[in-house]
């Protein structure tokens, strides 16, 4: 493999880590603070508990979110400085505005949520959580503008040997980006559905204590999912029109593409009948355990499609980095060595990958052991009792 | 305009240096300290607020410098240090509690701390040309620097007396000087003025709030006991 091809896989494999756990992480987020808002307006412990437990399970993959994150930012730089030499004038602007008003919030109410228990005003502490969520949200927007824009440059105009913002409207009105967005978002509901289903089956399937508990998180899970997945092949289908308007041929000729696109759909499909007939049964469904292990067996499917979509999207973009503007030969750092890019790649893919297993190992672990024990939140050590 | 984008950028940097700064020199100091869930419960509710600082910088490196983003680029084994440190760091954080032994992540953190100080020596070193040998030393002087004011935050989170300013001025000193010897090219070097304008109006609402949550977390968790989550 040489220079070019290392530095594509690594940006492959590195986004496609960082995307695994920012899916799960945009759809647990809604769920978990509206979990949070009943539980403070009840106060019962069955939604406290609840609220701890998919709150651990959600800020324990954000940790492999971030990590992954980092990475990606920094890597435009460092291997890709050809886009920002054609492009940084554009292509800088959401990214910039993602890290400063979207990022940089999201990540210091999420420090104020997880050790603000026991400490912040109750609904205060509830705030940040939907604080989380919005700017969480606003970053997969800006994020989003940055990635349609290398699929259909709008808003920028050809100045001599450089691309130029033009238009900022028409960058954030992109056509590649207006059914991608929601498809993506609603792509985040579907894991997260699917995820709280899926940990719920585990326990109600083993009848462990939780009874109750788990029984309503599996209904909220089975709306969740009948929810994204009816948005996700709906938008879907909508992105067909924008993206052959900007990106005629995009799927012909360009057979990986065409494979990842073709089995997003049919899991598209298969998830959304399940969650078809989950919805119907969404009464019976705690009991019923036959279902229990089917939940569980589809829960992979949903990451799988988003994966997939992702391959779509980029795949049929080659050989450009930016739409019929800059190829990705052209993209990349000039100068870099074969020696430089083995090293950031055995030191990027090899960490993230070995956090990423250690992460689901232990997010395996808080499902299993359940909601009675779980870290965050609890209760501050007992002062020393006084003895006389 | 571009000079107000200088300010900011040099403003998350110098953020980043002083506030990230205590958090990775009680990750080194942690080998030596012998309650260490209290030296981490006391950074604890920090570090996410303030490692972004770093992620900012990235993002007004991007956005209103995009020609001066290839220092990265031309000093890549340093950056690539420092991702590998920072992420390891970071890692030790959410895991020592919850996998293999807490003495393995109280290690790594410790050592990617160290890691992190190297590299950014290394890294402004080589804004201004100089050698590997001088990077490292300036590598070890930022994480004496980071180590004083790691210890300052313990006794002042830990026993409450003091004040935190002259620790921190000293640790942003490392990023200042660079700041200073590269702001005539970094300014020259600015996105046209009609981007500069579009982040301008974009960000200028949300100062406030970006201010306010930061003003926040150390309202909340500047004293009182020390949770453990971390
Ligand atoms: C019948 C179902 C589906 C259809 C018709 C569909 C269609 C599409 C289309 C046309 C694209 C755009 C490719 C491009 O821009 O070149 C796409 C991308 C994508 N899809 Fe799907 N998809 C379906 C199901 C799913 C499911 C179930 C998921 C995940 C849970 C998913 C996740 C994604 C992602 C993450 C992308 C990349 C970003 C984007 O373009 O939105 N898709 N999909």
């Amino acid at each position: 493999m040489d220079v070019l091809d290392l530095a594509r896989l690594q940006f492959a494999m590195t986004g496609s880590l960082h995307f695994l756990f920012v899916v799960l992480t945009l759809g647990l987020a809604p769920l978990v603070a509206i979990m949070h808002t009943r539980y403070a307006r009840t106060g019962s412990t069955l939604d406290e508990r609840a609220t701890r437990f998919w709150g651990q399970i959600y800020v324990t993959n954000y940790a492999l979110g971030i990590v992954t994150g980092i990475v990606m930012e920094f890597q435009f730089g460092l291997s890709w400085s050809g886009l920002t030499h054609y492009a940084g004038d554009v292509f800088g602007a959401p990214l910039a505005l993602e890290t400063l008003i979207a990022f940089f919030l999201e990540s210091t109410f999420l420090g104020l949520w997880i050790f603000g228990w026991h400490r912040l005003p109750k609904w205060l502490h509830v705030a940040t959580i939907w604080l989380v969520t919005i700017t969480a949200y606003a970053s997969a927007f800006w994020i989003m503008v940055a990635n349609s824009f290398l699929q259909h440059p709008a808003g920028s105009v050809r100045d001599g040997e450089v691309l130029r913002l033009d238009d900022f409207g028409a960058l954030l009105t992109n056509p590649s980006l207006s059914m991608a967005l929601p498809h993506v978002l609603s792509a985040g509901l579907t894991v997260g559905g699917f995820v709280v289903m899926s940990a719920s089956a585990y326990h109600l399937f083993r009848r462990t204590p939780d009874r109750e508990l788990f029984s309503r998180s599996l209904r909220m899970g089975v709306w969740t999912a009948f929810a994204g997945t009816m948005m996700v092949v709906g938008f879907g289908f909508a992105q067909f029109g924008p993206v052959t308007g900007v990106q005629p041929d995009k799927f012909v000729d360009r057979p990986l593409a065409a494979f990842g696109l073709g089995m997003m759909i049919l899991i598209g499909h298969l998830l959304q009948l399940v969650a078809l007939v989950l919805v119907i049964l969404v009464k019976w469904a705690p009991r019923w355990r036959f279902l229990h292990p089917l939940i569980m067996l589809v829960t992979p499917l949903p990451f799988i499609a988003a994966i997939l979509g992702w391959i779509a999207r980029e795949e049929g973009r080659q050989p450009w980095m930016i739409w019929e503007r800059l190829t990705v030969a052209d993209a990349i750092t000039p100068g870099l060595t074969g020696g430089q890019i083995t090293v950031s790649f055995v030191a990027f893919v090899g960490v993230l990958t070995l956090l990423a297993v250690a992460d689901y190992v232990l997010i395996v672990r808080i499902v299993r052991r359940g909601a009675h024990e779980v870290a965050l939140g609890e209760n501050p050590a007992p002062a020393p009792a006084l003895t006389f | 305009m571009d000079i107000l984008w200088f300010g900011v950028l040099a403003l998350l940097l110098i953020g980043y240096f002083t506030l990230e700064g205590f958090d990775l020199g009680v990750g080194m100091l942690l080998p030596l300290t012998p309650d260490r869930d209290r030296a981490i419960g006391a950074i604890g509710p920090f570090v996410l607020a303030n490692e972004v600082w770093l992620i900012a910088v990235a993002g007004v490196l991007f956005g209103a410098f995009p020609a001066c983003e290839n220092v990265l680029s031309a000093n890549y084994e340093a950056v690539v240090l420092l991702l590998v440190s920072w992420v390891l760091r970071d890692a030790g954080l959410w895991f020592r509690r919850r996998l293999f032994t807490r003495a393995f992540w109280e290690w790594t953190i410790a050592v990617a701390s160290f890691g992190v100080c190297l590299a950014w020596g290394l890294l402004l070193a080589g804004l201004g040309g100089f050698s590997v040998p001088f990077g490292l030393l300036y590598g070890l002087l930022v994480a004496a620097l980071f180590v004083m004011h790691g210890r300052r935050f313990l006794d002042w989170r830990l026993t409450g007396g003091g004040s935190l300013l002259v620790t921190g001025a000293l640790a942003a000193v490392p990023a200042i000087v660079p700041l200073v010897g590269t702001a005539g090219a970094v300014v020259a070097n600015a996105a046209p003025s009609a981007n500069l304008t579009v982040l301008t109006f974009m960000v200028l609402p949300f100062v406030p709030v970006l201010a306010g949550a930061q003003i926040w977390v150390w309202r909340a968790f500047g004293k009182g006991p020390v949770p453990a989550y971390f």
